[in-house]
């Protein structure tokens, strides 16, 4: 058994637009190109959650596809547990929710869950143990027999989180699992992916929501334009070597001023940032993204 | 883990849900609206003028109407349904979610076929049970009228009336009118592959449902092409003409059917061959939309 459920290696996609792709002479003429993906390496290793993010169009759904299987990489590779993502055994593994997914809406919650397990190959008590245990555990067992037209949007992402893991996979792959979600309803999927982690079960996945990455992501990697930016634990991202801060709770101003006294008194040293903690994931991604901008202008 | 090649239970996943997507669609409104055409050929147009016409032509008449309504249902609901199906998945991602299950391509394809087919054949079953009984009760009403006839008949004019009777007989309920269904259902089934065919690479319902229309129309010109070649010596038109019959079935295959619906004898080999080609166009269409579909990216 492998200890890494993804491994990207110089994965590189690339879309051919417009052009129809009939005619090979009309197609220099005609057509361009987008490069999704460059270049792209990564691992997710068992038991962790990864956390791609990255602006509108780097490339974060289309790394994901080619990690599943739904599309061919134009160059490089990715792997699942060792087995190619094509290949269909890798799929046994892998549970995915897409972006904005729709399910079938003439469905109930119940027989959502039923499809996709006989899909892959549950049947019986055991399937139907398994769809009472995910509906309790995505909070939908008042729902279960309404049909999915009427689920909103925080319903819809929990049912189809449950169809991602009814055959127990050992990585789940989430494409913005909390876009368009409430905070009450993207708490309650943070809640779930961290009980999947718990399990021991691998967790990818993508978002521009930069808090909620933080709070369940033990490595981050910063994508843009298809490339990577950075990578890392997410401690290693967001610390910043010659600084070091110092959180205190309920300390009374007294405390503070004495601690300030030390430092001024102490020759090199001073403080450069004072107040309460902020999402330092987010300085840093807006930070690159300016950066990449104003490279991109020069 | 080992997969296999090609599972039936997960292409009967597939279909079973593909049939009750069909059938929650409302799609058996149709049905009702068949149903009403076919009572009110039966015995509101069949009675309009009783002495114009012997009762045996009006039997033929409700024959050829009511079974021309079945063969329009089937054909026209085939490529509705087969083009309601694939696009409308790959749009709502649920293809995603579907594929990125361990089911293989061609499975899917398959049970979407063999649901709408199974659809259309129990529709059809049906439509032809309704058919029969309306014309069993206009055959029996004819056949006592002139019974009635007989009692008060004398001399030449009962050799008279019992030709009436065996003319009757000879249009009502025969064991062959299930040949005209058959062929309506072998129709529907080379229609809607060849709109799954499309739907492959079509990206709108629309455009799958106008186009399979369209090739469906031209399917009927093959003689009419055919004798517009052997006619023209121009080589472009023949090579163009020749294309077209290549790629386009030949619906004309089934049309024989309105002869046995109509009190025709039946040929057998003409109900073999048809049964043959039907075979033939789904294994070819079938092939070129999987070949299509293995290597389509989402
Ligand atoms: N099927 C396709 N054909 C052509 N171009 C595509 C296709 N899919 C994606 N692209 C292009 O590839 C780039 C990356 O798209 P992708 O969907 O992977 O971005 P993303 O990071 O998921 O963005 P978002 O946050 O908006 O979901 C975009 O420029 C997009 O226009
Ligand atoms: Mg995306």
């Amino acid at each position: 058994m492998s200890d890494i459920a993804v491994d990207v290696k110089n994965l590189t996609k690339v879309f051919q637009v417009g052009g129809g792709g009939a005619n090979v002479f009309k197609q220099g003429l005609t057509s361009s190109y987008v490069v999704a993906v460059d270049n792209l390496s990564f691992q997710v290793k068992a038991g962790e959650v990864y956390g791609l993010i990255g602006p509108n169009g780097s490339g974060k759904s289309t790394t994901m596809k080619v990690v599943l299987g739904l599309m061919a990489p134009t160059e490089g590779h990715a792997q699942v547990f060792g087995l190619d993502s094509g290949d269909i055994r890798a799929r046994h593994d892998i549970g995915f929710l897409p972006e904005n997914p729709y399910f079938y809406r003439h469905l109930t919650g119940e027989e959502t869950l039923k499809f996709y397990g006989k899909l892959c190959g549950l049947k019986g008590a055991e399937l139907k143990d398994r769809i009472g245990e995910l509906l309790a555990l995505v909070d939908l067992e008042g729902a279960r027999k309404r049909r999915l037209s009427g689920y909103s949007k925080g319903m819809l992402q929990r049912i189809g989180l449950a169809q991602a893991i009814i055959q127990r996979p050992r990585l789940v792959i989430l494409d913005e699992p909390t876009a368009g979600v409430d905070p009450v309803g993207s708490r309650q999927i943070r809640d779930l992916v961290l009980r999947l982690k718990d399990d021991g079960i691998s967790v990818f996945l993508c978002s521009h929501l930069l808090e909620q990455v933080q709070e369940v992501c033990d490595h981050v990697g910063i994508i843009f334009e298809g490339r990577m930016q950075q990578e890392g634990t997410l401690d290693e991202l967001v610390s910043v070597e010659n600084r070091y801060s110092l959180t205190l709770e309920d300390a009374d101003p007294e405390t503070i001023k004495e601690i300030e006294a030390l430092i001024s008194k102490t020759k090199g040293t001073t403080i450069a940032e004072q107040g309460h903690p902020k999402t330092t994931l987010e300085r840093l991604f807006i930070k690159i993204a300016g950066e990449k901008e104003a490279n991109k202008k020069s | 883990m080992k997969i296999p090649i090609f599972s039936i239970s997960r292409t009967w996943t597939i279909a079973s849900s593909t049939i009750v997507q069909l059938m929650r669609m409302k799609t058996f409104y149709f049905l009702i609206a068949f149903a009403l055409l076919v009572v009110g050929i039966g015995f509101i147009f069949g009675s309009i003028d009783p002495d114009q016409a012997s009762a045996a032509r009006q039997l033929e008449l409700i024959k050829k109407l009511s079974f021309g309504a079945m063969d329009l249902f089937a054909w026209l609901f085939a490529i509705v349904a087969t083009a309601l199906l694939i696009p409308r998945d790959l749009e709502d991602r649920t293809l995603y979610t579907i594929l990125s299950k361990p089911v293989r391509r061609i499975e899917y394809l398959i049970g979407k076929l063999l649901g709408v087919l199974l659809l259309v054949f129990s529709s059809l079953a049906v439509m032809f049970c309704l058919c029969l009984v309306v014309l069993f009760i206009r055959e029996n009403a004819a056949v006592a009228e002139e019974m009635s006839n007989l009692q008060l008949a004398r001399g030449e004019n009962i050799e008279l009336i019992k030709e009436q009777i065996s003319l009757i007989r000879e249009q009502g309920v025969r064991p062959q009118l299930a040949i005209g269904a058959l062929a309506s259902f072998l129709k529907a089934a080379v229609v809607s592959a060849m709109a799954i065919l499309i739907s492959t690479f079509a990206s709108s319902s629309l455009f799958t449902i106008i186009s399979s229309i369209l090739f469906f129309l031209i399917g009927h010109a093959h003689s009419m092409a055919t004798s517009f070649w052997e006619s023209g010596s121009n080589g472009v038109v023949k090579a163009l003409t020749n294309l077209v019959k290549l790629f386009i079935p030949d619906f004309q295959i089934f049309s024989f059917s309105e002869g046995i619906v109509q009190g025709a004898a039946v040929a057998p080999h003409l109900v073999g061959s048809m049964c043959l080609l039907t075979a033939g166009y789904l294994f070819v269409f079938v092939l070129l939309s999987l070949v299509i579909f293995m290597y389509k990216e989402f």
